[in-house]
């Protein structure tokens, strides 16, 4: 069954991050993506991922799409204007992508290239407007197009932090939804009580949610996003879990299967990050049981 | 100086519209230069609007008041014996002197009458023209005195591009071609050939591409 029909029938989705390489080696990114055949819905390929220049994400997309893979591909509007998301958009639809994820953007300062110019001609609610624009057929300066793109469209829900952020994220993802999101991607979990209590703010938008499922490979890594992402509800327990492993990098992988098969149980699906370890996707939907 | 047009007058009247006392504040730095903000305008803006809601049968009580700088916290706070007897505070300054007040008076609504345009200078009576972007890294030492971002279309650092013909811009036959008067001028200076040096793809960290500004002067912050 096709991505599109398991949203709309309320069915478990599984998606797999995989990034484009910086430069055009692409056998890292083939090799991983065939071992995923059969085994998830489709493979989302993000843009410029944490702000570093690599290839394409529509390039990454109609990679995928040769291989038989069904696609997600990211669109933001850091580095491309109206013009160019639009022909991007209707460039991958032609390219056999049938859907989209609209995402933030990493800020131009955290990425490798810090000193170009940055667009941000639309902001995400801007970009699901024009998404539905081109679907029904009119661009955005109100000229008819030859030929409907159609497309699965989803936004992306912004860490939070506490209460107070989430009552604001909550009414940003009322926007994205009223322009034209069809589901929510909210950010990693780790810690299913949290979030079990999050989600029923989101279910005023009744649309699926898709769950983030990221693999942290090491302490400092966990370390890290512990104390510089307070959203993140990184626990001691965590950390120490992988600090006292045998094998630390089996453990992760074991963590983020326990947390993708306990999401099955709360949400109607899950997209496993895994920040260049995309080789451990298989390892890491074998010990979810996908 | 920073340029400023008033706003339709519809606008401004939907703006103060669900109000009766309006504390209309100018200011008498670069928006009264420009004839849009200065105590001149205050008045015959609080004019117009008094006569429209007149007309409309009701009493608008307008406060009048043009502050030296609106940008500057000092002299915004002698508002302060006058925004209690305001409901809302409609302000003719530059984008930063609304933000100014609303930052002080934050239990009032803050609305601008003018729309803020650009950075520019005068060329004639009643002529302003932009010629600086602030991209904090100025390269008119290099380029005759001639900004190619705030004065090229295309913001070309190297130009000027296939669309120059007879000095003019093809976006708009009234617009000189920046690159056409940088090369003039270098020419004029005997420094043409300086306009074969290949300018590097511009660092914009610098200008507003690397968030919000500050500058922090040591030597003076408090």
């Amino acid at each position: 069954m096709s991505l599109k029909k398991k949203l709309s029938a309320a069915e478990f989705v599984v998606l797999a991050e995989m990034n484009t390489p910086k430069g055009v080696d692409i056998s890292e990114l083939v090799t991983n993506a065939r071992r995923l055949k059969g085994r998830v819905d489709g493979v989302l390929i993000p843009d410029m991922d944490n702000g570093v220049m690599r290839m394409s994400a529509l390039g990454g997309g109609a990679l995928m799409r040769r291989e038989g893979l069904e696609t997600v591909v990211h669109v933001y509007g850091r580095d491309k204007n109206r013009m160019a998301l639009q022909g991007d958009i209707l460039a991958a639809n032609v390219l056999g992508i049938q859907h989209l994820l609209v995402a933030p953007a990493e800020p131009m300062a955290n990425g490798d290239h810090r000193d170009a110019a940055v667009v941000d001609d639309l902001d995400e609610s801007g970009i699901l407007k024009m998404i539905r624009s081109l679907s029904e057929g009119v661009d955005l300066a109100g000229f008819e197009l030859r030929g409907l793109p159609e497309f699965t469209v989803g936004c992306a829900m912004a860490p939070v932090a506490d209460d107070a952020a989430l009552a604001r994220e909550v009414e940003n993802l009322g926007q994205k939804v009223a322009a034209g999101a069809q589901y929510i991607v909210t950010p990693p979990v780790f810690d299913l009580e949290a979030y079990g209590k999050m989600l029923e703010s989101l279910k005023e938008f009744d649309v699926p949610v898709i769950a983030t499922v990221f693999l942290l490979k090491n302490v400092g890594m966990a370390r890290y996003m512990s104390i510089h992402e307070p959203g993140s509800c990184i626990s001691e327990d965590m950390i120490r879990r992988i600090r006292k492993a045998p094998d630390r990098e089996a453990e992760c992988i074991r963590m983020a299967g326990e947390a993708a098969a306990e999401l099955k149980k709360m949400v109607q699906g899950v997209k496993i990050t895994t920040l260049g370890w995309e080789h451990r996707l298989p390892d890491i939907l074998s010990s979810a049981g996908l | 100086m920073i340029t400023a047009v008033r706003k339709p007058m519809e606008e401004i009247i939907a703006c103060v519209a669900p109000y009766d006392r309006i504390l209309l504040v100018g200011c008498n730095e670069c928006v009264s230069v420009c004839s849009v903000g200065g105590r001149k305008e205050v008045a015959l803006l609080a004019s117009a609007l008094q006569m429209h809601f007149l007309k409309q049968g009701k009493t608008m009580d307008i406060k009048e008041i043009t502050l030296e700088r609106q940008c500057d916290p000092e002299y915004v706070e002698e508002l302060v014996n006058l925004t209690d007897g305001a409901d809302a505070i409609l302000s003719m300054a530059c984008g930063c002197g609304v933000q100014t007040i609303a930052g002080r008076y934050r239990e009032k609504p803050v609305f601008p009458a003018v729309n803020t345009t650009f950075m520019g200078a005068s060329e004639r009576q009643g002529v302003w023209s932009e010629r600086c972007q602030g991209c904090g890294d100025c390269v008119l030492g290099i380029t005759g005195g001639i900004c190619p971002i705030a004065r090229c279309s295309k913001r070309l650092m190297n130009g000027p591009c296939g669309g120059s013909s007879n000095g003019k811009c093809e976006i708009d036959p009234n617009i000189d071609c920046a690159w056409q008067l940088i090369w003039d001028r270098l020419k004029a200076l005997g420094l043409e050939r300086r306009i074969e040096d290949i300018m590097e793809a511009k660092d914009w960290r610098t200008s507003r591409d690397g968030g919000p500004r500050k500058i922090v002067r040591e030597d003076l912050a408090s």
